[in-house]
């Protein structure tokens, strides 16, 4: 028990890292980008193919980040930007719509000229005793990066000026802009990083299973639903929810068998929405 | 210091605010009176550049503004308290004013002021924005507008929402700001207060300057104490 607990908590903070890219994007700007999980994937693969064209395996993560980073920059600075023009509705649709286009675009690019590509990073070592259980070297990696990121992120977003910056965009636009606060230099920036860091959770996935070209559905999916748990716009409840669901996902993979874990997870959001509608930690004013 | 010039602004292609000009020296306080719907927010949000103007042109400190956007207008040095306040609800009073001296770090001189003039948001720096009372949030909105060190401070309504006793502490804080020599434009319902304060005034009736003068002049002007001051 005391193992699948530890297994679920370093697999739920990469759920958190995938969780709060979705979670910033929508709170700044209203896009749901369903091209999350296949940016994350993107990046992957660039690792992937930079690492069999024999780049050293740190070069290789470096210029996969960067890719994935870039790409979401480079969305945000032209599709997105007819997006943001529009209000309220409209705008929600047309940003969904777009980026539902493209996810097609990346994974079908990615399946059509790489189709048997997968990622898998191999962490030497022996297994380290963490709480009773031996905990393999590559998870123990994955964890650290995930809780280093973490960390980075709180004080990102509590202690720098352009941390308080984006989270004032999120909570009032107008009262930003008279605080002279760029919104688009915002947005593009959120988008550039929420790319980098769901490349990052994808090559930390990689440390332990192998995560193939066409993984991207289910990492758009798995981040949806931690980023409507946590409740949308919200940064801690991005990561409240990625634990809980990643614990929830390797003890019903455990107990009751891994076919059946999204369906509870898919449970676990649909008893959330209908108790807190909001979300865990969710603004509850929009 | 500012000079709006046959301003013209509105939403939906409709203009609220007709060709208005008017001028602030540097270290005047200037009241824009005028009742409900006359325009003033209109006329605000169109100098500060959150609703770009349909003509007319404003040139603040020596350059042009008309058509700039907000956030390079404030970091111009000309900061907009506005009437509903757009704080950051969940953010901590401390953090709302942080986010006042962006790009820069406050500096803690500022921060002092801002607390001497306004103490109650020294005991309250670390509680949730959304959680102060209204007239707290007000103190709050102007605070962070002055953590920029601005050059003009355009008010909305500072008094909206507050008690008699409130108003009249609010604008005892902006007089005090004025002896600091910082110029203000204030518009106002409550026009007594604003006209103890102000130098000159402006009064704005359906999107027009119908008048203008010393506060002195505009206080002995018959039409404005009867449509304002409640004198017969």
């Amino acid at each position: 028990m005391k193992a699948v607990v530890l297994d679920g908590l370093v697999l739920g903070l990469q759920f958190g890292l995938l969780g709060v890219g979705l979670t910033l994007v929508y709170g700044l700007g209203g896009v749901l980008n369903l091209a999350h999980g296949q940016l994350a994937v993107l990046g992957a693969m660039v690792v992937a193919l930079r690492m069999d064209a024999g780049s050293p395996a740190v070069l290789a993560v470096l210029t996969g980040l960067a890719a994935a980073g870039a790409v979401g920059l480079l969305l945000d600075r032209t599709l997105l930007q007819a997006v943001y023009r529009r209000r309220g509705e409209s705008r929600v649709l047309l940003g969904l719509l777009l980026m539902l286009g493209v996810a097609f675009m990346i994974e079908g690019f990615l399946v059509w000229r790489y189709p048997i590509e997968s990622l898998r990073l191999r962490i030497g070592g022996d297994p380290v005793d963490i709480l009773g259980v031996g905990m393999r070297t590559g998870s123990l990696l994955a964890s650290a990066i995930a809780v280093g990121t973490g960390a980075a992120l709180v004080v990102f977003f509590r202690l720098t000026p352009l941390g308080k910056a984006v989270r004032s965009v999120i909570q009032n636009e107008e009262g930003a802009q008279l605080c002279g606060v760029n919104p688009a230099m915002v947005r593009t920036l959120v988008l550039a990083l929420s790319g980098v860091l769901a490349a990052l959770v994808a090559i930390t996935r990689s440390m332990t299973s192998p995560v193939p070209v066409d993984a991207g559905i289910d990492l758009t999916i798995l981040a949806l639903i931690v980023a409507v748990v946590g409740g949308l716009g919200s940064v801690s409840g991005a990561f409240l929810a990625g634990v809980l669901l990643g614990i929830v996902n390797t003890v019903s993979a455990h107990y009751i068998g891994t076919y059946v874990t999204t369906i509870v997870l898919l449970g676990a959001a649909a008893v959330t929405i209908v108790l807190r509608p909001s979300g865990l930690l969710g603004m509850g004013r929009e | 210091m500012l000079e709006v010039v046959e301003l013209s602004a509105g939403y939906l292609g409709e203009n609220i605010v007709h060709e208005v000009s008017f001028s602030v020296a540097e270290r005047e306080v200037v009241a824009l009176i005028g009742s409900n719907g006359a325009g003033k927010t209109t006329l605000f949000r169109a100098i500060c550049g959150l609703l770009p103007p349909s003509r007319g042109t404003v040139v603040f400190d020596g350059g042009r503004i008309t058509g700039r956007r907000a956030h390079a207008i404030a970091r111009r040095g000309l900061a907009y308290v506005p009437a509903d306040r757009h704080l950051f609800p969940d953010m901590a009073v401390s953090e709302n004013l942080d986010l006042g001296a962006y790009p820069h770090r406050p500096a803690r001189e500022r921060r002092q002021l801002v607390f001497d003039l306004f103490p109650r948001l020294a005991e309250r720096s670390r509680q949730a924005a959304g959680t102060l009372s209204g007239g707290e949030q007000q103190m709050l909105t102007v605070g962070r507008a002055l953590m920029a060190n601005p050059r003009l401070l355009l008010l909305d309504e500072p008094t909206t929402g507050l008690s008699p006793r409130l108003a009249a502490e609010a604008y005892a804080a902006l007089g005090a700001l004025r002896n600091h020599g910082l110029t203000i434009l204030v518009a106002e319902q409550q026009v007594p207060l604003a006209l103890q304060l102000a130098d000159r005034g402006y009064v704005l009736e359906d999107g027009r300057i119908q008048l203008d003068g010393t506060a002195a002049e505009l206080g002995q002007n018959p039409d404005v104490q009867r449509a304002y001051l409640g004198i017969a």
